[in-house]
This record gives structure tokens, sequence and C-alpha cells, in this order.
């Protein structure tokens, strides 16, 4: 019940994000994925079928406001990644900043391949991102990931003790 | 034993996973095909998010204001330190009604195109746009309730914007025309030569891009410049609405020609809009309305 709670917060607090970024021009909103950041916490958190079921519930949000016309690419992707990330932080040691940062590196780049993969194989035409903005976007997500995991962790640490 | 107890877990979660991706696959599929999709979630997230965007909206633009404020308060103090007080608060003073002069001239362009338009329009706030790379989309403050209904156009003082594809009570969901997967009837309004525009040629990170006229033949009359109109052939855009302009022609690689269209519409700084209301009926006679 507090996960779901607190993970419903992260949900409305990565629309904000996206609306406010939205606000600022057409740009800044393209280089961030606050969606990816809470599915890949929530995935290294708890493992393949939170990050999935967090992934699905996440991009579906997504899809719905900021995606296409056809909805589901999102969630598709951000479940496989979910259940990837998941997996990867049962069988491997992601526990220091870095390492989650590499870990979100590569989501944000799974999903900047997965999207317009999967939009290809229904057919659906997607506008082409250039190799500087999925690096860009990639990168940016990353190290946004390692401060936020780890100012979320230093905090969970503090109540804790 | 302890073996197999660790098995479960990931067994049932590979059969989960395999589980959604099936539902997810199918649920994308469904909408392909033309089955209308899942309007009823959208419709629900639509519902509960709008006023959260919206209040981002108001929020974001209150403390701009705010820092313009606070800017333009301690311009003023320094400049009456330097006994330029009268004349540096009066630039102060311009600066700071540039953005509501601009405001009041767009709308006032808005309230222009509409009466100007034989069509029933409302107008509408921009309160979201551009989640993904993949995608153009933008959230207008208007929905169902307001009598915007799906597939209505949307328009700017300058020319169109694209369709509502998604519409809640209280909000609705555009595709623009720069968007890939988008395409409007079109024709040279000097050639009257037909065809199709469609989704941005390149892809910057900014919402500057070109259209793709296609199914133009390779011996039509088409020359840079030429203006381009919605042609009503659609059933979406009514008939006469500028789209763009003609900014390259090239030869094309087998029947039609390379065109190049420069939207009029400036995707990236739409703040109001006009949807229309009820478009079964379009506009029998030709209709510029930004020429």
């Amino acid at each position: 019940m507090t996960r779901a709670f607190w993970f419903a917060l992260a949900i409305l607090g990565a629309v904000l994000v996206q609306t406010g970024l939205g606000y600022l021009g057409p740009g800044p909103g393209l280089y961030v994925d606050p969606f990816l950041l809470i599915v890949v916490y929530a995935a290294l958190a708890g493992g393949e079928i939170r990050g999935m079921l967090a992934g699905a519930a996440a991009g579906w949000v997504q899809d719905v406001l900021f995606g296409g016309r056809v909805l589901g690419l999102s969630a598709l992707s951000k479940l496989v990644i979910g259940y990837a990330a998941g997996a990867a932080g049962r069988r491997f040691l992601v526990t220091t900043s870095g390492a989650r940062a590499l870990a979100v590196l590569a989501a944000a780049m799974a999903d900047g391949i997965l999207v317009p993969w999967l939009a290809s194989v229904f057919a659906i035409e997607v506008t082409p991102v250039g190799p500087l903005v999925f690096v860009g976007r990639a990168c940016t997500n990353a190290l946004l990931g390692g401060l936020l995991f780890a100012t979320v962790e230093r905090r969970l640490q503090g109540r804790r003790s | 034993m302890p073996a197999m107890s660790m098995d479960a877990p990931a067994r049932r979660g590979r059969i989960l996973l395999v589980g959604l991706v099936l539902v997810h696959l199918g649920v994308i599929s469904h909408q392909v095909d033309g089955g209308g999709g899942v309007s009823l979630l959208q419709r629900a997230i639509l519902t509960a998010v709008s006023p959260v965007q919206r209040g981002v909206e108001a929020v974001v633009g209150g403390a701009a204001e705010a820092w313009r404020g606070y800017a333009f308060h301690r311009g003023t103090y320094e400049e009456n330190r330097r006994l330029e007080k009268r004349l540096r608060e009066l630039e102060a003073e311009l600066q700071a009604r540039a953005p509501r002069a601009q405001e009041v001239e767009r709308l006032r362009e808005l309230l222009q195109l509409r009466k100007a338009l034989p069509l029933d329009t409302i107008a509408a706030q921009v309160i979201g746009r551009d989640g993904v790379p993949w995608f153009r989309t933008l959230t207008l403050d208007r929905g169902e309730s307001d009598g915007v209904l799906l597939d209505a156009p949307v328009l700017s003082s300058t020319g169109v914007v694209g369709r509502v594809f998604a519409v809640g009570p209280h909000a609705a969901r555009v595709q623009v025309l720069l968007d890939r997967d988008s395409g409007a009837g079109v024709l040279l309004e000097r050639s009257h030569i037909a065809g199709v525009v469609s989704g941005q040629v390149s892809a910057p990170a900014t919402g500057d891009a070109d259209l793709l006229l296609k199914y133009v033949p390779d011996r039509a009359d088409v020359a840079v410049g030429d203006l381009v109109v919605t042609s009503g052939l659609d059933r979406v855009y009514p008939k006469g609405l500028v789209v763009g302009r003609v900014r390259f022609v090239g030869k094309g690689s087998g029947l039609f020609r390379d065109i190049r269209v420069e939207p009029s519409a400036r995707f990236d700084r739409l703040e109001e809009v006009l949807v229309v209301r009820g478009t079964e009926a379009p506009p029998s006679t030709p209709h510029s309305v930004t020429q």
C-alpha cells in the first residue's frame, strides 16, 4: 500500500515535470524522461515483477498524456525495460550511483531503440530521432537518474537510522 | 530444494512478462487495425491528469510572471540611483508589457481568424506538448464538454496545426502536422494540384521542420513559394485552410516529385489555438484564412 502510494506520487511528479518541461518549449521535454527514471528505480529496488508492473503503469500514463495516436508503445517498451532492469538488479550489484546511472543510460538507450522498432513492427510512422538527441537523451537521463537515486537513497537511509 | 524456490519467482516473472507483452501487443494491434483503441482508459487518465497539467501551466506561468516582476523592480531600483529613473522606468515598463502586448496581438489575430472563418470554432490554450521524441503532440484545455470532437481540426492564426486524436471531458490531445504519422489532403492554390502533406522531413530537436508533400506527379506545375491549402478531400480539414508554402521542389525517385513545404503554423510558439467544432459539413467554397 505504502509502495503503491509512493509510486503513484512519483508518477504524478513525473507528469508535473514533463508538463513543466513542455512549457519551456519543444526541446527540453525530449531529453528528459522522468517516467523511465521511476521504472528503473522501481526495478532495481523491487526486482523483475515490480519493475515490469511499474513499467507498464508508467508507460501507459506516458502514452496517454504524451504519446502518439496509438497507445501502448511506451508501455510495452517500459514493461520490457522494467523486467530487464529488475533482472539485472537481481544478478548484479547495482547499488552505487555510478552503476545506477549506467543502468539508466542502458535503459534510455533501450527505450530509444525499442519504441521506434515496435512502431515499425506495427507500421506506425514515428519521427526519427537523430544520434545527438538519442545520446543526449540517454546521458541526460543517466545523469539525472544517478543524482536522483543517490538523493532518494540518502533520505531513506537517514530515515532508517 | 533451495534452487527450486529460487526459480519459482523467476518463472512467475517470466510468465507474467510474456502475458503482459501479449496483452500489450493485442491492445496495440487492436488500435492499428482501426478498432478505436482504449478510449475509456484514455478518457479516464486525461480526465484525472489534465487539471494537474493545467495547474502546472498556471504555476509555471505565474512564476515566470513573478520573476519578470522581480527583475523589473530590481532594474528600477538600480536606475533610481543613477538618476535615469524616469527613462529606465519607461523602458522597463515597456519591456514588462511586451509579453502582454504579444499575447494581446496573438489573441487579436486569433479573433480575426475566428471571425473570418465560416466555421464554428472555440479558442483553446496549449497546456502540454511533446513528451516523447517520437511523436509531435499537444494537449489543449478544451474537451468534449466544450464541444470538441474527435478529428476536429486545430488552427492557429497563421495556419493549420493538426487534428484532435483523443478527447476527454475537459482536455484534448492534438496530433500536429509535423508528426510523422499525420496526414492532410492539400492542393496547391496556384495550379490546383492535389497531394497529401505529412510528417516532418528532418528530425531536429526543435519544432522547426518541413512537411513532405506527397503524390504530386513528376510533371506537375509546382514552384517554390506556392501556397499550399487544405483540399477538404480527407473529410477532416475543411477546404481552403492555409498549410504552408512550398520551400523546395526536387526530382523525386519515382513517379512523384520530392516537395517540401514550410508550415505556416509556428509549432514551437503555439500558446493559443482554435478548435473547429462540428466538421461534418465543410464549407463548399475555398476559403483561405491567412494568406
